[in-house]
């Protein structure tokens, strides 16, 4: 009977060996060709962005397009640098940034720590943490012109001051919703023995749940900093020749003389450095921080 | 040094009555033990002492001042947790010596005490280790050694041996116990397991549904066992209940049933002909004879079961399987008839309606 059996057993089992390893064979095909696919598709226009900023004008309006040029220029950063008081600009952007992120988080986290943790009564956490999504939920568009004629009336126009209220405004109901997400994770246990060993609400959030919540705070602030950043439509219509952010500056090359491809792709560029610089320096914070939770110690 | 007191305290959570009506008193420097089965509202009461839950109804006394309404903080409290809730981003140093920091002693003063406790619980060489380099078991000496700094008035701990193996979890015990010796601080433990709850404690509450069963010495209630859970949680392999008849024999009452006659404990006046009784039996109180032939509880032993400084023999009677301590040297094997004997005054007889002993 064993004989008998383990007979049609064995081709079966070689049958199955092979299409497996075809089938290995255009998985991996599969993977890397998406890997490739999507490299592809982020960094094409990157590298046509560096490239443009270090081509003159015949290379870079040349059609067909030229992807290598023999004639290699600094005249688009030269120009940049010398007709535009860029630093002030980049100023804007960094102070925009830092002072937006800073506070949604910390205004963020403490209201996520909240709804997460107290029991609030007519149950408030849902319809409060809800409520925060639904601003996301329109196009920002929607709301420009009643925001342009608020932030008029508090004579904040063309202001820091007034982006950074916008940032933080646009990156709490982010800030919030993932960071409840975080705070869940942290044991009840722990806080509860904090509690025990003398600490008020506020030390327990502090000493206990922020330190452990750092590499979630650090992910937070990243993805936060970079929306600030990079936003354009509020900055324009927000500012005018004080307080513009690179974005802004960078939309100013459309002129109605023409496009200053060069100075613009080289902002571009400029604008793109300290973002990727920033990112690479943190990634281990990034990966682990949206990670977190996923894997039980 | 702190007296406990338990007022008719109740806890509900929405419909569920996890404690109900505990009045319980703690003696200064006792060591009480809760122990009953998972979900009989032990954690609910331990939590509610610690300030970490409120209190549905009546009132709690801390040396004899209601404590009801202050914070855990407050309460000069340590505490150990089943999950040792050791702070992952924290030193073993740092997690030592947090409640002191947060109470603000100086800097000095809790480096002493760090190293004086975690010299007495055997990590000084851990002190610079994060929480997750360490295994189960210097875990758990990181979290009594916490609550060890605090120096308390009161102590309390939530199953905190359950998570180690079952060989540290025996050497854990004695320890426990000797330190609680030494520091002669009141301590309340938690625990499901009979034979913790039997070593460690100078007192003992058992409870099942919320509901408190006995308080007493571990031998008081081994020997005098209010009730039939009382009388079944304790004690291992477990006592066995046979359902019996009160009878006349011809020394006295007997007390028989399905292939089973005993003779009745004293006093015998309180049992009434006819009467039915649930008839509970120590292992170790039986005694084995080899001439079963005529013997009024005869049996054949089904399965023997070598502990190694015991052996429990297993023999069906009344319908169970009862449990029998022999030597271990017994040359007992299955299949061999036997007749069961148990001394009158050894037998606990129990009420078959509300389960609670008619001895007392
Ligand atoms: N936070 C809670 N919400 C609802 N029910 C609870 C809560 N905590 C405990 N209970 C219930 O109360 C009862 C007692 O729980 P507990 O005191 O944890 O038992 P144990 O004796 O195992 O420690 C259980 O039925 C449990 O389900
Ligand atoms: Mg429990």
């Amino acid at each position: 009977m064993a004989a008998v059996s383990s007979v049609p057993a064995r081709p079966a089992a070689r049958s199955r060996r092979r299409p497996s390893s075809v089938s290995a064979v255009s998985w991996g095909l599969l993977r890397w060709g998406t890997i490739a696919l999507a490299l592809l598709a982020v960094l094409v226009p990157f590298f046509w962005l560096v490239s443009t900023s270090f081509k003159r004008e015949v290379d870079y309006l040349a059609d067909p397009p030229r992807f290598l040029v023999e004639n290699w220029t600094l005249a688009g950063y030269e120009t940049l640098f010398s007709r535009n008081d860029l630093g002030h600009f980049f100023l804007n952007s960094v102070v925009v940034t830092l002072a937006s992120t800073a506070l949604a988080v910390t205004l963020g986290s403490l209201a996520a720590y909240t709804l997460a943790r107290a029991r609030l009564p007519f149950k408030l956490n849902g319809a409060l943490a809800f409520w925060m999504l639904l601003t996301r939920m329109y196009p920002a568009i929607a709301t420009a012109i009643p925001y342009f004629l608020i932030i008029r009336d508090l004579q904040l126009l063309d202001t820091r001051w007034a982006l950074i209220v916008t940032y933080t405004a646009f990156n709490l109901p982010f800030v919030v919703w993932l960071m409840i997400g975080f705070f869940e994770e942290v044991p009840a246990e722990l806080e509860r023995a904090a509690m025990i060993d003398g600490c008020g609400a506020w030390q327990r959030f502090t000493r206990i749940v922020l330190p452990i919540s750092g590499p979630a705070l650090v992910a937070t602030a990243i993805l936060s900093a970079i929306l600030a950043w990079n936003e354009f439509l509020f900055a324009v219509m927000l500012t005018r020749t004080e307080a513009k952010t690179l974005p802004v500056v960078m939309a100013g090359f459309i002129t109605d003389k023409g496009m200053l491809w060069d100075q613009m792709t080289a902002l571009g560029v400029v604008t793109v450095l300290p973002v990727l610089l920033f990112a690479l320096a943190v990634q281990r914070y990034l990966v682990r921080g949206l990670t977190l939770g996923a894997v039980k110690e | 040094m702190a007296s406990v007191e338990f007022v008719h305290v109740s806890k509900r959570y929405g419909r569920v009555e996890a404690v109900s009506d505990l009045s319980l008193r703690i003696a200064d420097g006792e060591f009480m033990t809760l122990v009953g089965p998972s979900g009989c509202g032990k954690s609910t009461t331990l939590n509610m002492l610690a300030g970490l839950d409120e209190v549905s109804a009546g009132e709690i006394l801390i040396d004899d001042e209601a404590v009801t309404g202050m914070p855990a903080s407050e309460r000069d409290i340590a505490m150990v947790f089943q999950s040792y809730a050791l702070y992952p981003h924290m030193s073993v140093r740092d997690n030592l010596g947090f409640a002191l920091k947060v109470h603000g002693e100086a800097k000095a003063a809790i480096a002493a005490k760090v190293d004086r406790a975690a010299a007495m619980l055997g990590i000084a060489d851990l002190l610079d280790r994060k929480p997750r380099q360490l295994s189960g078991g210097q875990r758990q000496r990181v979290a009594l050694g916490r609550a060890l700094v605090r120096e308390p008035r009161l102590f309390l701990l939530d199953e905190p041996l359950s998570n180690l193996d079952a060989k540290l979890r025996v050497q854990m015990r004695a320890e426990l116990r000797l330190l609680f010796d030494r520091l002669e601080t009141t301590v309340v433990f938690v625990t499901h397991d009979q034979a913790e709850a039997m070593t460690l404690s100078d007192r003992v509450a058992i409870f099942d549904r919320g509901v408190v069963q006995q308080v007493g010495t571990p031998m008081e209630l081994y020997d005098a066992p209010a009730n039939t859970f009382v009388a079944g949680f304790l004690g291992s392999p477990p006592m066995t209940f046979l359902e019996a008849t009160v009878a006349d024999g011809a020394a006295g009452p007997m007390l028989a049933g399905e292939g089973f006659a005993l003779a009745a404990p004293a006093p015998r006046d309180r049992l009434r002909r006819g009467q039915p009784v649930v008839v509970g039996i120590r292992p170790e109180d039986i005694e084995v004879s080899r001439d079963a032939a005529g013997h009024p509880a005869a049996t054949a032993i089904s399965l023997v079961e070598p502990m190694g400084s015991t052996t429990i023999v297993y023999a069906p009677l009344g319908g169970k399987l009862i449990a029998i301590e022999t030597d271990k040297g017994t040359d007992l094997a299955p299949g061999d008839p036997i007749g069961i004997g148990v001394p009158p005054d050894r037998l606990h007889l129990f009420d078959p309606e509300t389960g609670r002993s008619l001895s007392a």
